[in-house]
């Protein structure tokens, strides 16, 4: 976990006493208590954590408070997980989203021609 | 990559040259430009892209201060129907 | 008596819910941040006086003491819709319903994107985003980064950036299109910054001293900036060039930027590339109004306080009744003014659940939001006391309408 900023001149040391194992499409990755699941996955280097449903573009953090819902993900089952403000826990079982099966047919040139 | 192929609205990819283009054939308000073109009809709200597509459609129409140009609509966050109905496992 | 409910967990509307509850009502704040605090979580700034303004440390005070004061925090939690439902405000939570006479909107701001191509790639996002993870989740948003957009926010953010030791490569301005017009033109961000440096005293003179000394005002004009800028605490903060592209495979490998005119046009021929792993946008911070919205509150679009505000008066009550607002839905200011905000909102929804008393309180209150915003360090509109008199403007013609209409 090099990318974790341990020893900052002014604010308080982090606390890394707490690990948690959880996985991410299914790879096995180590987070701290207490950090977010974008958070946790950043720190292990990484930064896609969907694809846009229709185009397959990858998609990473964007606001990280919650606002543009670019990072959702799923978490244990459940959809339309924002990744920037859930807290990573132990055994999380954490899959991103990616491009869906049926495309759509780009009607909007005869439509506004 | 070219301006025209930028995208604006991220969640429906709607690009910047589709959006231009459509304030200026149909100078549109902001409101009819999203609705003509799905741009901030997204996953988020609009939340991200409101300001863009405000600007461009307001580069030919004139803004009324007395009114948001582009209506929120609840639920202002998704709700899953699991926890809507109360459903519990 | 049921309990007052707040919506954001921010300095304002802790600072409201640690008010209310003082005066022995109950109290719940809501927030969907897994950490109390909000936007101030983040900050990190030395102040002319040599003491630090520790977001992490504030947010820990605040949350505090409104649990000391007995205030009941739920986090993590979203809140999808609030309606009026006869005499009550029905807010709706993924968890549960709750009900209230009085209810706060403190829900703070959002950042205003400056789109640029190849902005979704992973690896671009916004500067608080930027700000977020470095000082509050402690993981580096990257090691070697470029900032679009040069304003009060992307240079204070920069600088907590540098402090935890995470490379900035340049501030520079995004390519001008219809959306980044105001942020790309370097005529109207170097009279943006020159205004900021009217600020006496200031946090940012002494911060930026680079920048905002006589020796930067000397460079001023903006036809001779130098091509490759002006260093601020290491930083190249560049206002003749732009990002005309975000490049990579998959995620950011780096930026393509150009010279641009005095106008903020690019100049064919120009075009370098500047390896970076992050991209941090940085268009500012609009007031995040869609509650006060869905509620029915009227809005009036403010350019002095960052774009459509809910309708309120100086006790920040909003014509719908039982709607309070605080903090930045309200415009965009720092922290302390939102803290004394949310003390007024505090005082007068006390005031009014308990049948009054405390009207010279507020008055202080009032008072006080006025000396804070004085005395602010941090400016994110020069004209924002214009801004706040429109807006008394719009609410009494506001009141004089319903009158008018009730007789």
């Amino acid at each position: 976990m090099t990318n974790r900023i341990l020893n900052h001149p002014v604010l308080d040391p982090i606390d890394e006493s707490e690990v948690v194992t959880f996985t991410f499409d299914n790879k096995e990755y180590k987070g701290l208590r207490h950090e977010s699941i974008a958070a946790a996955l950043l720190a292990n280097g990484v930064r896609t954590l969907r694809h846009h449903e229709e185009s397959g573009t990858p998609r990473g953090i964007y606001c990280n408070i919650g606002h543009c819902f670019e990072c959702r993900v799923s978490v244990n089952g459940e959809q339309g997980v924002r990744a920037c403000l859930t807290p990573v826990q132990e055994g999380m079982n954490i899959e991103s989203g990616g491009k869906l099966l049926t495309t759509v047919r780009d009607w909007r040139a005869s439509q506004n021609g | 990559m070219t301006d025209n192929k930028m995208i604006i609205c991220r969640c429906e990819e709607v690009t910047y040259g589709e959006l231009v283009e459509t304030a200026e054939k149909f100078g549109c308000t902001p409101r009819e430009l999203k609705l003509r073109t799905r741009a901030g009809m997204g996953y988020c709200g609009g939340r991200t892209c409101r300001s863009a597509v405000d600007s461009i459609a307001l580069a030919a129409t004139e803004r009324d201060i007395s009114e948001i140009t582009l209506k929120y609509q609840p639920p202002i966050r998704p709700v899953s129907f699991g926890k809507l109905g109360d459903v519990t496992k | 008596m049921g309990k007052v409910i707040i919506i954001g967990a921010g300095p304002a509307g802790l600072s409201a819910a640690i008010t209310i509850a003082e005066k022995g009502l109950d109290v719940l704040v809501i927030d969907e941040y897994m950490v109390g605090g909000g936007r101030l979580l983040g900050q990190l700034y030395e102040e002319p006086n040599g003491n630090w303004w520790n977001g992490i440390k504030e947010s820990k005070s605040l949350v505090e003491r409104a649990k000391n004061a007995g205030v009941e925090i739920q986090l993590h939690t979203p809140v999808s819709n609030i309606e009026r439902i006869d005499d009550e405000w029905v807010i709706y939570t993924e968890s549960e319903v709750h009900y209230t006479s009085h209810l706060l909107l403190a829900t703070g701001a959002a950042e205003t994107p400056l789109p640029i191509p190849g902005w979704t790639l992973p690896g671009v996002m916004s500067v608080g985003a930027a700000q977020v993870m470095t000082n509050v989740q402690r993981v580096k948003p990257g090691n070697r980064g470029v900032i679009v957009g040069v304003n009060v926010l992307s240079s204070a953010i920069a600088m907590e950036l540098k402090i935890a030791n995470i490379d900035v490569a340049c501030i520079t301005l995004p390519k001008m299109n219809i959306p980044t017009e105001k942020s790309a033109d370097p005529m109207e961000v170097m009279n943006s910054l020159l205004h900021v440096s009217h600020m006496a005293p200031s946090a940012f003179v002494k911060l930026g001293s680079k920048l905002m000394t006589n020796d930067f005002m000397k460079r001023m004009g903006i036809t001779f900036f130098p091509k490759n800028g002006v260093k601020m605490w290491d930083i190249p903060i560049m206002l003749r060039k732009a990002v005309v592209e975000i490049y990579g495979d998959g995620k950011v490998e780096g930026v393509k930027i150009a010279t641009i005119s005095p106008s903020g046009e690019v100049v064919a021929g120009t075009e370098e590339n500047i390896s970076a792993d992050f991209v941090c946008i940085a268009g500012g911070l609009y007031p995040l109004a869609e509650l006060a919205a869905v509620a029915g509150c009227p809005f009036y679009h403010i350019e002095e306080l960052g774009g459509y505000v809910p309708l309120h008066n100086e006790q920040m009550q909003t014509p719908v009744e039982g709607l309070y607002v605080a903090g930045n839905i309200t415009g965009i200011e720092g922290a302390k003014v939102a803290i004394s905000q949310g003390v007024t909102a505090g005082l007068a929804i006390a005031n009014d659940v308990l049948g009054g008393g405390l009207e010279s309180n507020i008055q202080q209150a009032i008072a006080d939001i006025e000396t804070t915003r004085d005395n602010a360090y941090i400016q994110f509109h020069p004209e924002v006391k214009e801004g706040k008199r429109k807006l008394q403007q719009y609410w009494e013609e506001h009141q004089n309408k319903s009158v008018a209409i009730t007789l």
